[in-house]
């Protein structure tokens, strides 16, 4: 049972990941948020596109409004605990970003320089609540409000001031952006406008490249994407293991009880009740195990608030409902699977040799 | 009509290339109410008769009709039911299911049985009376003495009142006073509840407290000294 728990555990941490990076992908935002990105650069650290690009664009057609974003990370390559900050106006903050506020309050946020808005994953990982100070790659804030949003890897965010962020560390990046954060109205064409704004800059002081935020996120996180699709055989790898334990177990227990079996026939149990015996056995056997996988994994991830990052996107491990399910009914049918054939076997043992076994 | 008949059976079963057999076309009849001793030689047969009366194993050739049914003709499953209606069985070692209580193992025939459960709990206290093991009950077959395991065996088999009571040595793995303890309570099985038992056993001694002995030799029954007379084939 433990085995399989494990293994159901492992599964579910895989769901999870494949869950958040499908939901970054591909959630109603990605499609109708475009993300200007300075040309040929891919780490947040070396692009550097002039903020006052956001004037012209919001000019633009089917432009509903832009949010000029620093940001800075403190790794750049892949990594479980990278921490992301995002420099933006509070007010675009305010406007754009479906957040809740667990504690603290936006007022202070917007009315102190070195204030931080930290996503409720963080918090939760660094031990961080309202009016807490620290500094993460030379960058200091003081903690302003602890905050839960709609989409789930935002919850690994620390939000600042967006000139705060320009002037962190020493240096006066005022006028430059790492990215602007495009929103359409319900009439533009995602595609067209992209073509628009870049050859709008082609011939400016920086080029840049824009596309829908689903696919900004799908590029930048290509090489780990790439990963989790390799991963996603590891969690077919635990359902076998899971059939493969079940299976074994229940063997075990059949050539072990079979003189028992025998002696239920001799009582007048029919062969078809001997088989469901060994059935529900290794039914209870493999759904008790992934409840307790399922049920451990849901509160792993939910208490941790694991993400993995890479470039400044973050991608959450999104435990769900679904999910659970979906693991219980793999650990209820890899359960009936494993116990076929040993329940066909102990149904058609014969009695009498099977009593003179030891 | 009898209770058994045993007509003609023959059983063979290979053993690597060679062919054995152990029983070559014996007749038998078992009335109601009667207690008989099955004894011979190791290996001479009887403890595979009194499996093939019991329908747990099937034979290669003949007929065994037990009250009126021919059991060579029954499915699995429905020798299976049969099994539970008709037949108490008392193994040797006892084979007591070691994670069920005294109570639990003699309830267990009961449970494949249509029975509510007030007359299920009244006909496990009056086996376990039976065997005067009430006191023992709750306990576990890894709690019990050989002895007591056996009754709680004895009690098992008796529990569903079945038509024929079948015991493979069941004094077989114990002491002499406790042998003679379950001799006193097969007797009592047989005079007092009247049920009829077949009983297979090495032991003279023990063969002699039943009210027919019947000999197995060399693939033949004898009573008396005198070869039991082939039946006809009801089917012939």
């Amino acid at each position: 049972m433990s085995g399989t728990a494990v293994a159901l555990l492992v599964f579910c941490f895989i769901g999870a990941l494949q869950q958040g990076l499908l939901a970054l992908t591909s959630d109603g935002d990605a499609g109708r948020t475009l993300i200007v990105f300075q040309e040929n650069r891919f780490c947040p650290q070396s692009s550097r596109m002039p903020q006052d690009y956001q004037r012209t664009i919001a000019k633009m057609p089917g432009v509903k409004d832009v949010i000029p974003i620093k940001v800075f990370t403190n790794n750049c390559r892949a990594s479980l605990d990278a921490i992301v900050f995002q420099g933006m106006p509070a007010e675009k903050l305010k406007a754009w970003r479906d957040i809740n506020l667990q504690s603290g309050d936006l007022a202070s946020f917007a009315n102190q320089d070195d204030a931080a808005l930290v996503g409720i994953d963080v918090a939760t990982r660094r031990k961080l609540s309202v009016g807490d100070k620290f500094t993460i790659g030379d960058v200091s804030v003081v903690v302003r409000g602890v905050f839960q949003s709609a989409t789930a890897a935002e919850n690994n965010l620390i939000f600042t001031q967006l000139e705060f962020l320009q002037r962190a560390r020493g240096a006066n990046d005022v006028g430059t952006v790492t990215q602007l954060e495009v929103h359409l109205d319900d009439t533009a064409d995602p595609d067209a406008l992209a073509k628009q704004i870049d050859e709008e800059f082609r011939t400016g002081p920086v080029g840049t490249t824009t596309r829908t935020k689903g696919m900004f996120q799908a590029d930048t996180l290509a090489d780990l994407a790439e990963l989790i699709g390799f991963v996603h055989w590891l969690g077919y790898a635990c359902v076998g293991l899971v059939l493969s334990l079940v299976a074994t177990t229940t063997v075990m227990s059949v050539q072990d009880r079979i003189r028992e079996h025998a002696v239920l026939q001799t009582l007048g149990l029919r062969p078809l009740r001997v088989f469901s015996l060994v059935i529900i056995e290794s039914l209870l056997l493999s759904t008790l195990g992934g409840i307790f996988g399922v049920v451990g994994s849901s509160l792993l991830l939910s208490s941790t608030g694991m993400s993995i990052a890479a470039e400044g996107v973050t991608i959450a491990f999104e435990p769900s409902l679904v999910l659970a399910i979906q693991g219980i009914l793999v650990a209820i049918v890899v359960g009936l699977l494993a116990g076929l054939a040993p329940g066909w076997h102990a149904s058609q043992t014969e009695i009498v040799p099977a009593l003179s076994q030891a | 009509m009898s209770l058994v008949e045993v007509m003609n059976v023959t059983k063979e079963y290979a053993n690597g290339e060679e062919t054995i057999r152990p029983l070559d076309g014996v007749s038998l009849t078992v009335e109601e109410g009667d207690f008989v001793s099955l004894m011979g030689a190791s290996g001479s047969g009887k403890s595979t008769l009194l499996n093939l009366i019991a329908g747990i194993d099937l034979v290669t050739s003949g007929e065994i009709v037990v009250a009126d049914t021919d059991i060579t003709k029954l499915s699995r499953g429905k020798l299976a039911d049969w099994r539970a209606r008709h037949i108490g069985y008392i193994f040797q070692t006892h084979n007591l299911i070691p994670v069920l209580t005294a109570y639990e193992n003699v309830e267990l025939p009961l449970l494949l049985l249509p029975m509510s459960s007030a007359e299920r709990r009244k006909r496990v206290e009056i086996a376990m009376e039976a065997v005067d093991l009430t006191s023992r009950a709750s306990h576990y077959p890894r709690q019990m003495s050989g002895g007591q395991e056996q009754r709680v065996g004895i009690a098992r088999a008796i529990v569903a009142n079945p038509t024929l009571v079948v015991a493979d040595e069941p004094t077989g793995s114990l002491d002499d006073e406790t042998t003679e303890q379950i001799l006193q309570l097969l007797e009592r099985v047989n005079n007092e509840l009247g049920m009829t038992l077949l009983m297979v056993t090495h032991d003279a001694d023990a063969g002699l407290r039943a009210k027919r002995k019947i000999r197995l030799e060399r693939g033949r029954l004898l009573e008396d000294g005198r070869e039991l007379q082939t039946a006809k084939l009801r089917t012939a």
